[in-house]
């Protein structure tokens, strides 16, 4: 559905500025929860990802012009929330203080987050464990193979898509990927 | 086929980097999905839990932009993400209860009504010392009472009373029985219809039910289904017993071998399968079955019964008005006591004359019939005349 959604910012560059302005705000709508989840995945911390998908959407819009309608708006937003992340992560004044307030991942959360409630407490619990491996394989992981395993496991992007969005060629997503999976297989067999 | 994923095809699998055979495989082959189903299992938990914290850090979010927006009535869903504790601001709350201070006082509602008092019937009372010490009160009192009420002597005496209990002797209002036969009556006979008199023998056993009437002669000497003879007689009868192997009748005299001029199978003089001069499947000169005899019958070796005392009938009340005159004849056995027993009547007078009949019948007395010098009991008819003088 939301990859479906291409067509919306051809119609970006209309006449008039209140038609567009509604388009765009349609489209924020329907993008934010995929660019927020993207970035709180990422980064673990609510507040900047709060921030930093309202900065996404600041600079899609004051970079409208520039959007050629070559890829999906999907692929558009989540290009600019990849270089926000990586922005964010690489600035190192930042580093320290995220460092101090917020040391560890939001482990537990994520545990009580499993979708399906449906099941015995006994699968609960593993499937519990499991989720927290690979939350916590995930933070270990070096920024480009976090980003590219969460693009691919988390919003299910195929390797084309996670190319584009990350500006690296396809055979490198893959080897990203791969090291990214072989990683976050290691710790999952040691909770085993 | 022997094309596995690999370690390395499981990851490409799960990348999407995967030729198209590969993935073939992977839809047929089991084990290679349980390898793929091990990795991919906890990664599909794992989006699902990040996609649902991520939803749930969104709605936070939204309800925390929401908190001083008017929501429309009917954005129900906005509604229900609002937080639960809304708390006010300071800056607001001072703001009210200035805005409250300054504003002038409403005059307090003219009452029109008045609250009436209510007994208040539903409640917790907690414990109430009055009623304590009143159920208390009440519980002794009952105590002291069945005390006072225990120790006074006509209780004491009623209770030390020594009730005698007797022994009811009902024997005499137990209904009597009249006491059981002791002697047996019945008997049997039998024969092939056979010139010679039945022989003597043995007896066959005896049963409650005969299959097989016994023969002296056995005219079937290679029967198809054996059966054991009997006659019938209770288990407990006491028959007369002859050392000799062949059936016949114990009391017959020796000589050849012959059932006897009796009819129906068995051996005598009788009718039916026994043995003997009676009728049925017994042993003696009864009827029936069992052993023994029934009544006799003047003639043959017995002697009739004759009469020895005799009592003029009454006439009844009624054949006397109506000058009604008669004979009544009656069956009775005479027993060998001489008295006349089971009187039946055989030609009836009526208007009471036939009971006066048997009544004057039962005082008679005979001197019995005799067989070989034994009195029996005998068999006769009595003919009762009434006649108006």
């Amino acid at each position: 559905m939301e990859r479906g959604r291409s067509s919306g910012l051809a119609s970006l560059t209309g006449e008039s500025r209140t038609e567009m302005l509604e388009e765009f705000d349609s489209l924020v709508r329907l993008h934010r929860p995929r660019v927020f989840r993207f970035i709180l995945a990422s980064l673990r911390n609510r507040e900047t990802a709060e921030n930093l998908t309202q900065d996404c959407f600041v600079k899609a819009y004051q970079a409208r012009e520039r959007f050629r309608g070559a890829s999906s708006a999907a692929t558009w937003f989540m290009q600019i929330a990849a270089n926000l992340v990586r922005d964010h992560e690489s600035s190192s004044r930042l580093k320290f203080w995220r460092r101090m307030l917020h040391p560890a991942a939001d482990v537990a959360d994520i545990g009580s987050s499993i979708p399906d409630r449906q099941q015995s407490p006994e699968m609960l619990a593993l499937v519990q464990e499991q989720v927290q491996a690979i939350w916590a394989a995930a933070a270990i992981l070096p920024a480009r193979q976090r980003t590219v395993f969460l693009l691919r496991f988390v919003e299910d992007m195929d390797l084309l898509e996670i190319a584009e969005v990350t500006g690296m060629k396809e055979g490198t997503v893959k080897t990203h990927l791969f090291r990214a999976l072989q990683s976050v297989r290691a710790r999952l067999e040691e909770t085993k | 086929m022997n094309n596995h994923l690999s370690e390395q095809g499981v990851f490409m699998y799960l990348i999407g980097d995967i030729s198209l055979e590969e993935r073939q495989h992977a839809g047929e082959c089991a084990s290679c999905q349980a390898k793929i189903a091990n990795l991919a299992t906890p990664l599909t938990q794992f989006r699902g839990a990040v996609r649902n914290w991520s939803d749930r850090a969104s709605v936070k979010d939204r309800a925390a932009e929401l908190r001083w927006t008017v929501i429309a009535s009917s954005d129900h869903l906005e509604r229900l993400l609002l937080p639960v504790s809304l708390d006010i601001p300071w800056y607001r709350s001072l703001w009210s209860s200035i805005n409250e201070s300054l504003k002038p006082q409403i005059p307090l509602m003219d009452l029109t009504s008045k609250p009436v008092l209510v007994q208040d019937i539903w409640g917790q009372y907690g414990r109430q010392k009055k009623s304590w010490v009143m159920s208390l009160a009440l519980q002794s009192a009952v105590v002291v009472l069945l005390f006072a009420a225990a120790s006074t002597k006509t209780v004491q005496q009623k209770v030390a009373h020594f009730i005698p209990l007797l022994d009811p002797n009902l024997a005499a209002y137990e209904p009597k029985q009249p006491p059981a036969k002791n002697t047996m009556a019945g008997g049997g006979g039998g024969g092939d219809r056979s010139p010679l008199p039945a022989s003597k023998g043995r007896l066959p056993k005896s049963a409650l039910r005969q299959f097989t009437p016994p023969t002296a002669v056995a005219i079937n000497l290679d029967p198809k289904l054996t059966m054991e003879p009997a006659i019938i007689a209770p288990p407990d009868a006491r028959l007369p017993e002859v050392n000799i192997a062949q059936y016949g009748d114990p009391l017959a005299k020796l000589g050849v071998a012959s059932n006897g001029p009796g009819s129906g199978g068995g051996i005598g003089s009788g009718i039916g399968g026994g043995v003997g001069s009676g009728k049925g499947a017994g042993f003696g000169p009864g009827e029936g079955g069992g052993i023994g005899g029934g009544v006799f019958r003047a003639g043959g070796g017995v002697t009739a019964p004759s009469l020895v005392y005799k009592v003029e009938p009454e006439y009844s009340e009624e054949a006397r008005k109506a000058k009604y005159q008669g004979t009544v004849v009656l069956y009775v056995e005479v027993e060998p006591s001489g008295r006349a027993q089971n009187m039946r009547v055989i030609q009836s007078l009526g208007l009471g004359l036939d009971e006066k009949a048997i009544e004057a019948v039962r005082k008679w007395k005979f001197r019995p019939g005799y067989k070989n010098g034994k009195p029996v009991t005998v068999v006769a008819t009595v003919e009762v005349s009434f006649r108006l003088l």
